[in-house]
């Protein structure tokens, strides 16, 4: 691939190109590679999403301003298009239309972060049921070497279905 | 409710556009998507004489070859992204030569390569360069990809019957079609064609430009011309300005002044601000491939008609910059007034006629700014103030680039005129430009008494 036609800015593995918290509102288009959005936790790194060629991201400063609500990285090398905020809204007030492929991939991130909090909560109300149920069996000193493999399996799975509704989450999450 | 005369495009209408460049390309595409969103299906024929792979004039649509900034970030936007093989050489930097001395501009609002310089057909004549990919055969691919079909017919008549537009070709009868989109640019011929069926619509004034392809070597223009298009200001007879727009193993002269020849390009090639930059030993060539492309500078006279459209070079265009950024401003605005509102002529007045004044009015901004860079250059101490003052501003672009950004603007068209306009009206900065242009003065006059 020649170097001479590529267009936007290289970013070589693990660079980072959007850092969370900093105030910035331009706008990104992956042209080609992969990068990963990132939201520190501690000493841990979340990975919330990963985006391909022709993803966009960075679109929710675009339009309100705030600071950013996380990082993004480049997974091995990725090249990336910015897109300059000022020039952007001018042509969105001329015409709206150019808003509408942001619009149709927010609407999908809502729908997708819909399904995913009905899991969730559905799996909270299943947690919290057999929490309560534990909570109603009485536990004696004297039976609890009877119950306590039956408290330890019911923790184990309340763990696992925990597990399973925070890997969800982390799942294809985005900005 | 609106009667059938001036009703949107229905499921199944049937569309016609001359031309295949991106005026042509751009109306297909965005009609295509629109349709599907609101649950129609067109039927699209793109009829376009060129297949946009051959070398030289013959497969080519004759343009300079920049797709400015803000059309790379709306294309993106869009969806449609340039690939490594339609983008030549990504540009971050224009470098100025004028009599004052070189200045290389970069943009302060990103630090990317955001300008794409193309090939509007398969490379110039003699060009070994494999995987060059046409900028319009890559968006006609596309419009194709969206469901168009595509006619390497001559379309050389077109007749009203039954209140439709009728297609022939060498005489033969084509066929007939609920809307017919005018993108052929600014030829002559079809230009007449069009204005023979006495709608009203007048073909718009063009100048024109001369280019040349010389070829100095990837190597060579990587490493003298990098990602940089070169501009000269150097008030050679005949020759307004300059243009260099690398591109691979080539690069490209734009010529913008009084009817240009290949004299010009030569003229040019000898000048000794040129010839710095030119390989070891290198000689102008006797042959090589060049055209005289058309430049619209005054825009059509109604160029829209019951079901009939124009767009592109054959309707409005920005002054002198973009104007394939031009295609895609009036192409999806028609498209969108065909499939939301109507094809009427009435239809085409409100909703489409704006988007081509808004270009119009623009260029009157826009001549204005050229003509006053023009006398700029002409008074020796402004020139030479305005440049020390861009100098200064390139040294650390974050704390003023008032200038520079103007500058930026007028040559890569990232920001209408009007915009442009409005800044440069700033008081302060004018102040300080009368102030460096009065010190050089005085700095002139100082040194010629010692």
């Amino acid at each position: 691939m020649p170097e001479e036609g590529l267009l936007g800015r290289i970013y070589k593995d693990d660079e980072i190109i959007v850092k969370e918290g900093m105030q910035s509102r331009t706008m990104y288009v992956v042209q080609s590679g992969k990068v990963k959005i990132v939201k520190s936790d501690g000493d841990k790194e979340i990975i919330l999403a990963v985006l391909n060629e022709g993803d966009i991201f960075g679109e929710m400063s675009l339009f309100d301003a705030s600071p950013r609500s996380a990082s993004v990285k480049a997974i091995g090398e990725a090249r990336v298009l910015a897109i300059e905020h000022e020039g952007l809204l001018k042509r969105i007030t001329m015409d709206p239309t150019l808003a509408f492929r942001i619009i149709k991939q927010m609407s999908q991130r809502i729908r997708n972060l819909n399904s995913k909090l009905s899991t969730a909560m559905r799996t909270i109300t299943q947690v919290n049921n057999k929490l309560l149920l534990l909570n109603s069996e009485n536990v004696t000193f004297r039976d609890r070497e009877t119950k306590s493999s039956h408290v330890i399996d019911n923790i184990a799975q309340i763990q696992k279905e925990l597990h399973k509704c925070n890997e969800l989450f982390i799942q294809n999450e985005s900005l | 409710m609106k009667s059938a005369k001036n009703s949107p495009l229905k499921d199944g209408a049937r569309v016609a556009i001359i031309g295949g460049g991106p005026a042509g390309s751009f109306f297909s595409i965005f009609a295509s998507k629109l349709a599907k969103d609101l649950g129609r299906r067109l039927d699209i024929t793109i009829y376009e004489r060129k297949t946009f792979v051959n070398q030289g004039a013959a497969g080519c649509n004759m343009c300079a070859g920049v797709v400015s900034e803000s059309l790379v970030q709306l294309l993106a936007l869009e969806g449609i992204n340039l690939p490594p093989s339609v983008v030549q050489s990504g540009i971050e930097s224009y470098h100025f030569h004028t009599q004052n001395g070189n200045v290389r501009i970069k943009s302060s609002r990103l630090q990317q390569r955001g300008i794409a310089t193309i090939y509007r057909g398969g490379g110039p004549k003699g060009s070994i360069e494999k995987g060059i990919q046409s900028f319009d055969d890559f968006l006609l691919h596309k419009a194709v990809e969206c469901g168009a079909k595509v006619e390497h017919i001559i379309v050389d008549e077109i007749r009203m019957e039954r209140d439709k537009p009728v297609l022939y070709s060498r005489g033969k009868m084509l066929h007939d079609c609920d809307l017919l989109v005018g993108a052929s640019g600014v030829k002559a011929s079809t230009g007449e064609m069009y204005e023979k069926l006495g709608t009203g619509y007048k073909a718009p004034s063009i100048i024109k430009a001369m280019q040349s392809e010389i070829e100095m070597g990837n190597n060579w223009i990587s490493s003298q011309f990098a990602h940089s298009i070169h501009i000269f200001l150097l008030h050679i007879p005949r020759i307004k300005f300059v243009s260099i727009i690398p591109k691979g193993d080539f690069i490209t002269i734009s010529i913008l002044g009084k009817e240009p020849d290949a004299g010009c390009t030569k003229v040019f090639l000898s000048h000794p601000e040129m010839r710095k930059m030119l390989p070891p030993g290198f000689k102008i060539p006797e042959k090589f491939c060049h055209c005289f492309p058309k430049i619209n500078v005054g825009a059509a006279r109604k160029p829209f008609a019951h079901r009939l459209v124009f767009v592109g070079d054959a309707s409005s265009a920005r002054l002198y910059k973009d104007g394939i950024g031009s295609s895609y401003i009036t192409s999806k605005a028609a498209a969108h007034t065909a499939l939301l509102y109507g094809i009427g002529e009435e239809d085409f007045k409100e909703h489409y006629l704006p988007a081509c004044e808004t270009l119009n009015r623009d260029n009157l901004f826009g001549q204005f700014l050229f003509h006053v860079n023009d006398l700029i250059s002409t008074i020796s101490p402004l020139s030479r103030g305005y440049f020390k003052i861009i100098q200064q501003e390139q040294k650390n672009l974050q704390k003023d680039a008032h200038y520079s950004d103007i500058l930026w603007d007028m040559f890569t068209g990232s920001r209408f005129y009007k915009n442009i306009f409005i800044r440069a009206l700033n008081p302060l900065p004018i102040i300080r430009l009368l102030l460096a242009g009065s010190a050089s003065s005085l700095r002139k006059v100082f040194f010629s008494h010692q």
